[in-house]
């Protein structure tokens, strides 16, 4: 199948220093990549990168074969975005920020009220959809986010920690939906720290530890590397954790009991 | 839970003050994205630079004389001294309606510290000494340095004055401009608090932006007109038993605290001449007819004193008492969020209306006027910049004289309100647009932007210009009363099409996305900002000039009309080529390299 979005070895640098080097994946129509990674491994810089807000030092992003940076507006156009902090006119209502980005989308009148209502509603928003931002929880707010993402149906979603603040019946609609967008020929790149989300929503996974890509395979195929059935959750940690985490743990206990 | 100890509640108390001063600072008097100290730095070095000028302005009479006489310094003097007053209490008034929402305890605080074991009266305690140490700080501040510096200019050629009397003076004007700024900032905390108390939360949330905003524009528009009051006036206001309007009033009181602790020591002190030089009788005479009368205005700035005395501890209690009484609970976050007003709804379904089939202009549209109306930083440009052009219209209406309706017969100064009320906002806007309305939100607008700016720009000018048609439907009646009903209109609306005109030429050359890009300082604001100052007065009274002329014959008035109309038609037409061409827009410009760097980290910087 052809690639809809390649990636070939982003590097980024911020001051000289290199935030990720020589990142390259392929994703086909259909396909979910998880981006995994501890704090500082340079998935924020990746997404960035990704979304079209930053432009990469070296390497290039191909969008249906063509570069971004030469049709940038156009490419952004077909994505939908939810970063991981959910920044928001807070002066705005809930609904007066989704009729900014309808509207600035070109989505037509009718269907973007249409949209907005019931995607409002669906989200269980509706009572609170007139009200500033600035009063709503986190959870409330990444909902607007993730109503933001969709509201244009994009061919490209990108993901950063969607799951961040949501109540349990939300984060489990979430889990539904996405794969039903993926059936629905569109790709998503979904970065969490969730590892049990993306070993259930994601069949291929990027794992990058201070910059680079440390394994880049099917979930199934990173198992059969380990030479073991364990979990992604295991094999991550194998990857890139420098800490003994029970140890730590244990230290962290005993810390939390000094008293005096 | 265990309950807090005593030494532990005090330390707590400092922790949370400390907190709340620190956010008043970085949060709401700075943007949270500046870096506080280089913001504080700057404040606090323009506000004292002023300081320092307009005392150094005020002082050049007193510095080039030869021989200062005591009764004439002493009468001159009270211009300067009002001037002092009225700054001290309209700048910290302005420091407070800055921070007008964090003057009271905030949804986020109940976020923040509600979950923590602190008693809410401790919250409640440190968010009031938090405000009182910010006024406390910001009037210090302001008036440290005149203080100082005004007494001992005043009296340096005032030959025989002795040093303990100027140390006294320099200790009594710091006492009263103290006081002044103080009645300034519990003013409006007594205000707000009020307010709150009298219309419950509900209605306060929703009148607070507006009240602030009528505040805002009040406060700029009496710092404005304070430097053109004249001694004259002044005694005109005390001696002559004449009622002074009523927002001159606080300042004359503090004033009048002044005159009666500290004024006799200029007035009573003899006149010493240098060596040699013989007295002169005209001199003597002169001194003596000052100082008479300067005398003669003591008995009723005692009287004026008094009311100082009274009203700044009622409205210190009356500050302190509101504000603890309505913050006695964290607030609850669902009560924080008022519904859309029905005006709102039906200004939003008649743009729609408007602008059918044109999203991006729907955006532009609503988006300035929710940013322009909303956001505080947005609102006090606005306010500021209504404030100048309400300072003119008063300044013109105070020198007018007699009434008629011929037109001829009509100074050009009142064609001139109108024109420049709206070419200020007009300015005010162009320079809104520049300032993001969420730097951190900037990406939502960057991820959906579909690259056609003169269709969001257009949204972004009707929104402009139906500011400007409110403020002239409310100027109208003015208008009616000055210049007829007929003439009225018709001034309305060329004035209308020149702002039109004014509102597209400043856009011209605006390559960016209103409220969305990050904030660009102006290089060279030595040169514009004198430059625009200068070409609005002149645009201002040469359009008022034209158009006066016009007026006579109804021939000259459409002729004014149609080469208005041609020069909007022009405009617009430039633009549009000028937009034809999609252009990546640069959301993230930084302000251009400071003329002098150590470049320790250009060699870095090159692989960014």
């Amino acid at each position: 199948m052809q690639a809809r979005l390649e990636a070939r070895r982003l590097t980024k640098y911020y001051a000289a220093i290199p935030a990720i080097r020589d990142v390259s994946f392929t994703l086909a129509p259909g396909n979910i990549l998880g981006l995994l990674g501890p704090n500082g491994s340079g998935k924020s810089t990746t997404i960035s990168l990704l979304t079209g807000l930053r432009e990469p030092s070296v390497g290039q992003i191909l969008f249906n074969g063509h570069n971004i940076t030469d049709h940038l507006v156009d490419y952004k156009a077909r994505v939908g975005y939810v970063p991981e902090d959910a920044h928001l006119y807070t002066f705005l209502s809930g609904r007066e920020q989704l009729d900014l980005v309808g509207r600035l989308r070109r989505l037509p009148s009718g269907l973007r009220t249409r949209k907005i209502a019931t995607l409002l509603d669906l989200f269980g928003l509706t009572g609170a959809a007139d009200q500033p931002i600035s009063g709503y929880s986190k959870g409330m707010r990444q909902k607007i986010l993730l109503v933001s993402a969709l509201l244009h149906d994009p061919d490209l979603l990108i993901l950063d920690e969607p799951e961040s603040g949501l109540d349990l019946s939300a984060s489990l609609m979430l889990r539904h939906l996405i794969p039903m967008l993926a059936a629905r020929g569109k790709v998503i790149v979904y970065s969490s720290h969730i590892l049990d989300y993306v070993e259930r929503l994601c069949a291929d996974v990027v794992v990058l530890h201070r910059g680079r890509i440390v394994a880049a395979a099917p979930v199934t195929h990173l198992r059969a590397m380990m030479q073991r059935e364990s979990s992604l959750e295991d094999i991550v940690a194998q990857l890139v954790t420098t800490i003994d985490p029970e140890g730590t743990a244990r230290d962290i206990a005993e810390v939390v009991g000094q008293r005096g | 839970m265990t309950p807090l100890a005593g030494g532990d509640d005090a330390m707590t108390f400092r922790l949370v003050t400390r907190l709340f001063l620190r956010r008043l600072i970085d949060n709401d008097l700075i943007s949270p994205h500046a870096d506080r100290h280089q913001s504080l730095a700057v404040l606090f070095g323009f506000i004292d630079s002023l300081a320092v000028f307009v005392t150094f302005f005020l002082s050049t009479p007193y510095l080039s004389a030869f021989i200062q006489l005591p009764g004439p310094a002493a009468l001159s003097a009270l211009s300067d001294r009002f001037l002092f007053t009225a700054g001290s209490i309209t700048i910290s008034a302005l420091g407070a309606l800055m921070v007008w929402d964090a003057l009271a305890l905030e949804a986020r605080d109940a976020a923040i510290l509600g979950p923590l074991p602190i008693a809410a009266r401790t919250i409640t305690h440190a968010k009031l000494t938090a405000a009182i140490v910010f006024g406390g700080v910001l009037t210090v501040a302001l008036n440290a340095v005149p203080s100082v510096l005004y007494p001992a200019f005043l009296t340096v050629n005032i030959r025989g004055i002795a040093g303990a009397t100027i140390l006294r003076l320099i200790a009594v004007h710091a006492t009263t401009v103290t006081m002044a700024g103080l009645f300034g900032f519990f003013g409006i905390l007594a205000i707000r608090g009020m307010l709150r108390l009298l219309l419950g939360d509900q209605a306060f949330r929703r009148a607070s932006n507006g009240v602030q905003s009528v505040l805002v524009v009040s406060m700029v528009t009496a710092l404005l007109l304070a430097p053109t009051v004249r001694a004259r006036d002044v005694r005109h206001w005390v001696g002559d038993a004449v009622v002074p309007p009523w927002p001159v009033g606080p300042v004359v009181w503090y004033l009048g605290v002044n005159e009666t602790l500290a004024g006799h020591l200029v007035a009573e002190t003899p006149i010493v001449l240098p060596p040699r030089m013989p007295s002169i009788a005209s001199l003597q005479r002169e001194n003596q007819a000052a100082r008479a009368a300067y005398c003669q205005l003591l008995p009723p700035f005692a009287a004026q004193a008094r009311r100082a005395w009274v009203w700044l501890p009622l409205v210190t209690v009356l500050a302190l008492t509101t504000f603890l009484w309505t913050n006695r609970r964290l607030p609850d976050r669902s009560t924080g969020v008022p519904a859309p007003s029905r005006l709102r709804t039906i200004v939003r379904r008649m743009a729609e209306r408007y602008t059918h089939n044109d999203p991006e202009a729907e955006a532009g549209f609503f988006f300035a006027l929710q940013t322009l109306t909303r956001s505080a930083p947005h609102r006090t440009i606005l306010a500021i910049a209504v404030a100048a052009g309400l300072t003119h219209a008063l300044m013109v209406l105070a020198q007018k004289d007699g009434h008629s309706l011929q037109i001829q017969t009509i100074p050009v100064g009142v064609f001139g309100i109108a024109i420049m009320v709206l070419l200020v906002l007009v300015v005010g806007i162009a320079y809104a647009v520049a300032v993001p309305a969420e730097l951190a939100a900037n990406w939502t607008i960057e991820m959906a932007w579909l690259g056609d700016e003169r269709r969001y720009l257009t949204g972004v000018k009707r929104a402009a210009m139906l500011l400007v048609a409110v403020l002239l439907v409310l100027l109208l009646p003015l208008h009616v009363a000055l210049l007829g009903i007929v003439v009225a209109i018709v001034h309305s609306l060329l004035s209308l099409l020149l702002a039109v005109a004014a509102l597209d030429a400043l856009f011209l050359p605006y390559r960016k996305l209103p409220f969305a890009c990050s904030y660009v300082p102006l290089e060279n604001p030595k040169i514009v900002w004198p430059a625009g100052f200068v070409s609005l007065l002149l645009v201002t009274y040469g359009f008022a000039t034209v158009e006066r002329s016009a007026l006579h014959t109804a021939t000259r008035t459409i002729a004014l009309g149609v080469v208005l109309g041609a020069f909007v038609f022009l405009v617009k037409a430039i633009d549009r080529v000028r937009r034809r061409e999609r252009r990546l827009i640069r959301f993230d410009d930084r302000p251009a390299r400071a003329t002098q760097q150590l470049g320790l980290f250009e060699h870095l910087a090159m692989h960014d």
